[in-house]
């Protein structure tokens, strides 16, 4: 809408790919119409690969589905204006005018590579279907960088990896050769560094296969890293649809801004005080900042004196709270043998510090964290938690919110059986709830509320008010943003920290994610097969990572060139 | 676990570790695992009905040496028939005897139950065969003209969920007032005139073999409406699990990626619905037959038709507990392995089945 | 600076998220099912004949007088005997399912909650179960114990509760998987409050709507079973038993057979759309 034709003066004299013309949509959700697209305008040039971003709900899957002509006819589309490819009109076209668009001139790559392939099928059938000949598809496979391609070729996909399911996709994609590969969040659900490879080789096949490519993201940074041109999508709206360097470096509309302010980068200041800020934002009529009515005030508790004795103090005493020594686990798996989760981990968390403990996949952050929980058990080794005047014992926020908490029990009610050991009276026990209600920036309306009646942000934020009703010893995070848009992520990790500084608590905190870390530890844990192979205090591993793992994960991490300044070593290696 | 696994694949390099770790296909060692339940569960099958034999009513020593035998008489009779002897050993010589063909003697009949299985069973499974193959279409075109939307197919399904709900001994009665009563259409029961040329015992199938068309057309007339009636309820209930099947399947990712590389939807519906939506319907359809098995009991006769449980359905009321047990027997092991047979095409459908 | 992007807020105190459409259909359905309940209940006192004695002249079509749905071979009113069949059918089927309920439930929340090799032993012992053909091995069991109502019941029950014990193994091990309940473990939940509190509330609506969707089953196997002899003793009215002893009559006199069957049609009917009203109305998953 806002931006007519701009594209076709950087697309050139070639007639574009694909065209969205004032493109409206509305679908049928839940018994409800609603408009998910209003009035898009679009080109994709010839050879160019196009970043659309935006957040869930923006409608940016929806106009990939529209450009491939696939709209479920359950949802009963109905559209206004015009959605073209190499001419034909994926729209309303008869099926057999699109269906050989489909064949020939468009290639797609789908989010989740666990479910984008048939399960039942053979590698090597799937291929040929778009190949037509077994030689053809290991030329393919050999070109998308699967190893022993002719192998592969009579594997069914559960016997891949993600990466290697997603380079398969790929292989289908550009097998016809195609004008377009629409790729819809082809990276999400892969390690960093696997994304990192996949960016790559989309990038090498649209030079190779002189296609173009719609690469359609929730991330600024991905999106950045590939695209010439980029397109932001808010809401069914296009707010912004320019060259990446601009559209990076001299964003147009609020909500642009808002999303390059949200991400959080390797380099840059690590303000405290974003996290009120944003927080406006999430709830845009709510009643201020997460420290709600008692600004920096006692929780309640034993908390009130530690409260006041760290705010003051930025390192607090050096005892520790958390010790894991030599951690071993092991799990026994029928018909393939013992794998090790955890090989022999020694970490340290002093009193009221954050460790951040990074890793991919399978790097056993998660089981650490989960011994430390006591929700499992270690093969061998310890871990001891201190007791303190601060709190006690280890409490633990989900990666997925929604399904960490009872569905059919009220807010009120979760939060309340954490103080059933306190015995406190009826009235005491309400104000509790309510102040820390209040501590994680919720109205006291939500006691009453269940969890399907909460947004994602809002109920991270009841996991994190149950977690910290009665102060723990230590608060362990897993991953607890990964599932929430950008700016939300950054309001909740802002919260995490107002809650540490507020309380004292100490902090474990697992990412996949190496601004995350950086922003919620003092300290990192760089974790790889079981094993810590770095740790330092954040900002030196960071600025001279020392084992080539850290190394590795740092230049797969996607940045924005003209934002995100890295020291000069690492300039150079970044792809 | 899923992820688990994932993890495992990657680690051994991405190709079956499976295979690798035992040398045995994931499919010959479920086939074989599968086989063997199969064996338990027919031991299992004899043990209850041998169990019910020895508290079921009526001695059968008396039964052997007759009403007005003395007291001496009988002991003597059960010491001969090793009625006194231990449980175990009782079963055992039980499970020796019906291996070897030897299920006892009708009290009824006084023929050896085995015979009267003989000559009674054919009848029954060229109608429950029968019925089954109309329920399996019947419950794909339930299935199908639901996910596909066909215009009009939801009069018929309306029909069919009807029928479904109505007892099928009163289907029967309304078949023959309304087909053979009024329209004078259908028979009202029986097999026909024709004697059977062999060597099966079933009419339509042995006419067939023969090429004769008149006998062959007679006995599809009169397997018509028991069949039908036999068929409704299974029908519903395998129709309504593929729709759902279906329905899943449809919404699934790999078909939007089929459709994505351009595939007729022929194409697309064949090679990534069918086979992935199959299992559960299969599943729902060998659970399907054993429930025919007992229906078939009631439709026999209502229909007069000269199979086993119009057998079975005589001996209840004079407490004919040899031929019960014969027939619960040769039925139950008829399900048991036909149910075998249904998860070996599940495993060969779908890969996953067997790998976990 | 507030940029309004972020989702508002979503919250109703008091109203659960459940399906809107229909509800008022779908009590009515329900309600269909208390009614039968209530006519069941009620069955002596609105039979307007003694359902056992010869009242009037034999075969007598419906709609004569003194006689809504006419007289049987005998001359027994067959209103009577049909409302006091109901009473026998209905109350049987939902004792058969409410057995089933409890010991499948039993069984399959203490196989899902418990895991490990407590689930296996009992998974197996289900399975074993479910893969023998019940109908089939009831018809047995009855012959075996001789006939009556009580012994049908027993030999129907014993093999109606594995697939209960499916169904909610099913459920609680898709509960047990969910994160929510390591989180009320760490937030110091004790055993028994985690089974009473954080699943067993989850499973409920589950087990009630196949229970409730299972009832039109069992209420046409009863009546099959009854059908063939295997129910209550001659003289008591049965809906299976009655239809079967008339069918000689069949195309003479179609409504002494037909009325027993045609309620049958409607108990099992009644309970299919309550159990889809019911089903509507809680808040199950699947």
């Amino acid at each position: 809408m806002s931006t007519g034709a701009a594209p076709t003066a950087s697309a050139g004299p070639a007639e574009p790919v694909a065209r969205v013309e004032n493109f409206s949509l509305s679908l049928v959700r839940h018994g409800v119409r609603r408009e998910v697209l209003h009035g898009v305008d679009l080109s994709v040039a010839p050879g160019e690969i196009l970043g659309l971003v935006g957040e869930s709900g923006s409608g940016k899957s929806v106009l990939a589905l529209s450009l491939l002509g696939l709209l479920p006819d359950a949802s009963r589309p109905e559209a206004e204006g015009r959605v073209s490819v190499t001419g034909v009109d994926m729209l309303r076209a008869d099926e057999r005018d699109r269906r050989p668009v489909r064949r020939t001139a468009l290639g797609a790559v789908f989010q989740d590579p666990m479910t984008s392939l048939n399960p039942t099928m053979r590698i090597g059938r799937q291929l040929r279907e778009v190949t037509g000949a077994d030689d053809t598809s290991v030329g393919l496979l050999d070109r998308v960088g699967v190893r022993d391609a002719a192998l592969r070729l009579s594997v069914y996909p559960h016997e891949l990896s993600g990466g290697l399911r997603q380079r398969v996709m790929a292989a289908m994609a550009v097998a016809r050769r195609p004008r377009l590969i629409v790729a819809d969040e082809p990276t999400t659900a892969l390690d960093v560094t696997v994304q990192a490879q996949l960016l790559t080789l989309l990038r090498e096949l649209r030079d190779d296969f002189g296609c173009s490519v719609l690469m359609i993201t929730h991330d600024l940074g991905v999106a950045d890293q590939i695209a010439d041109r980029l397109a932001v999508l808010y809401r069914g709206d296009l707010v912004e649809l320019g060259p990446a360097r601009e559209v990076v470096r001299h964003p147009r509309h609020a909500y642009t801004r808002a999303l390059l302010g949200a991400r959080l980068s390797l380099t840059g200041e690590r303000d405290p005080r974003f996290a009120r800020t944003v927080t406006v934002a999430d709830e845009p009529d709510g009643t201020g900042g997460p420290v709600g009515g008692g600004a920096g005030g006692p929780v309640g508790g034993g908390a009130g004196e530690m409260a006041g004795d760290t705010t003051g103090e930025p390192r607090p005493a050096r005892s520790p709270a958390v010790t894991i020594s030599g951690l071993r686990r092991e799990f026994r798996v029928r018909r393939a043998g013992v794998i090790t989760a955890l090989d022999g981990v020694d970490l340290t968390v002093d009193r009221g510090a954050a460790l951040a403990i990074v890793g991919e996949s399978g790097s056993g952050k998660s089981t650490l964290l989960r011994i430390v929980a006591g929700l499992e058990t270690a093969t061998a080794g310890s871990v001891r938690i201190a007791e303190s005047t601060s709190g006690h014992g280890a409490q633990m926020v989900f990666q997925d919110a929604g399904s960490s908490l009872t569905p059919w029990l009220s807010v009120g009610e979760m939060l309340g059986e954490r103080l059933r050991a306190e015995r406190l009276d009826r009235a005491a026990s309400r104000r509790r709830v309510v102040e820390t209600l209040a501590l994680v920036g919720l109205d006291p309306d939500v006691v009453g509320a269940r969890p399907a009646e909460l947004s994602g942000g809002q109920r991270q934020r009841v996991a994190l008010a149950r977690a910290t009703i009665v102060p723990p010893a230590v608060l362990l995070c897993d991953e607890p943003t990964s599932a929430l848009d950008a700016s939300l992520a950054r309001s909740v990790l802002g919260l995490i920290r107002d809650i540490r500084a507020e309380l004292g608590t100490t902090v474990l905190f697992v990412t996949h994610d190496l601004a995350v870390a950086r922003l919620m530890g003092d300290r990192i844990a760089v974790m790889r097969a079981g094993r810590v192979v770095e740790l330092g205090e954040a900002e030196a591993l960071l600025a001279d990572p020392q084992d080539p793992y850290t190394r590795q994960l740092l230049d797969a991490v996607p940045t924005i060139a003209e934002l995100d300044e890295r020291p000069a070593p690492l300039e150079g290696g970044t792809a | 676990m899923t992820q688990l696994q994932t993890r495992l694949t990657g680690l051994a390099g991405g190709t079956r570790p499976a295979t690798r770790t035992l040398g045995v296909h994931p499919t010959v060692r479920f086939l074989l695992r599968r086989l063997g339940a199969a064996v338990l569960l027919l031991f299992v099958l004899s043990l209850v009905v041998f169990t019910l034999s020895t508290i079921a009513p009526g001695d059968p020593a008396r039964a052997y040496v007759g009403a007005n035998a003395s007291n001496a008489a009988v002991a003597e009779a059960r010491a001969r028939l090793g009625l006194d002897d231990p449980f175990l050993v009782r079963y055992a010589r039980f499970v020796g005897h019906a291996l070897t063909g030897d299920l006892g003697r009708s009290l009824r009949t006084r023929h050896p139950v085995t015979a009267d299985l003989a000559a009674f069973l054919p009848a029954t499974v060229e109608l429950v065969l029968t019925a089954f193959v109309l329920a399996l279409v019947l419950g794909a075109l339930f299935a199908v003209s639901g996910a596909l939307r066909w215009p009009g197919g939801a009069v018929g399904r309306g029909v069919l969920l009807l029928l479904a709900t109505a007892p099928p001994f009163l289907l029967a009665i309304v078949g023959v007032v309304v087909f053979f009563g009024s329209l004078g259409w259908l028979p009202a029961g029986g097999v026909g005139d024709f004697e059977d040329p062999g060597p099966f015992g079933m009419q339509a199938l042995d006419s067939l073999l023969h090429g004769q068309a008149d006998a062959w057309a007679d006995a599809i007339w009169h397997l018509a409406l028991p069949s039908v009636v036999l068929a409704v309820a299974p029908a519903v209930a395998v129709g309504r699990v593929l729709r759902a099947s279906l329905d899943t399947v449809l919404g699934m990712d790999h078909v939007r990626t089929a459709r994505s590389k351009g595939l007729t939807e022929r194409r697309v519906l064949v090679g990534h619905v069918v086979r992935n939506a199959i299992g559960p319907a299969l599943s729902m359809a060998g659970l399907q037959l054993g429930f025919m098995f007992a229906g078939v009991v009631v439709v026999e006769q209502v229909f007069s038709w000269p199979g086993i449980g119009n057998y079975l359905a005589a001996s209840i009321p004079v407490a004919d507990f040899p031929a019960i047990a014969g027939v619960t027997l040769v039925l139950g092991a008829v399900y048991v392995i036909t149910n075998t047979v249904v998860d070996l095409l599940q495993a060969l459908a779908d890969p996953r089945v067997s790998a976990t | 600076m507030s940029v309004a992007y972020a989702p508002r807020a979503r919250i109703r105190p008091g109203s659960i998220g459940g399906v809107a459409l229909g509800r008022p259909v779908s009590w009515l359905l329900v309600a269909l099912l208390v009614l039968v309940t209530v006519v069941a209940l009620a069955a002596p006192l609105l039979a307007p004949f003694d359902p056992v004695q010869p009242v009037g002249g034999l075969n007598l079509p419906p709609l004569s007088p003194g006689h809504l749905l006419g007289t049987d071979q005998i001359g027994r009113d067959l209103l009577s005997r049909t409302l006091l069949g109901i009473r026998v059918s209905w109350f049987s089927a939902l004792a058969v399912v409410a057995s089933g309920l409890l010991v499948g439930g039993v069984i399959g929340l203490v196989a899902g909650a418990a895991g490990g090799w407590v689930d296996t032993v009992l998974m197996r012992i289900t399975d074993l179960f479910l893969a023998l053909p019940g109908a089939l091995v009831a018809i047995a069991v009855v012959a075996a114990l001789g006939p009556g109502l009580l012994h049908t019941l027993i030999g129907v029950s014993i093999f109606w509760w594995p697939y209960y014990a499916r169904i909610i193994r099913g459920e609680t091990k898709a509960l047990a998987a969910r994160p929510h309940l390591e989180a009320a473990r760490l937030a110091g939940a004790g055993r028994i409050r985690l089974v009473t509190r954080h699943l067993l509330p989850g499973v409920v609506p589950t087990a009630v709507v196949s229970a409730s969707l299972d009832v039109g089953n069992v209420v046409l196997l009863l009546a099959g079973l009854s059908f063939l002899g295997l129910g209550q003793a001659a003289p008591a009215p049965e809906l299976g038993a009655d239809t079967a002893r008339a069918l000689s009559q069949l195309l003479r006199q179609w409504w002494v057979p037909g009325v027993p069957g045609i309620a049958v049609l409607v108990l099992s009917l009644v309970a299919n759309l309550g159990g889809d009203g019911i089903r509507n109305l809680l808040p199950a998953r699947r």
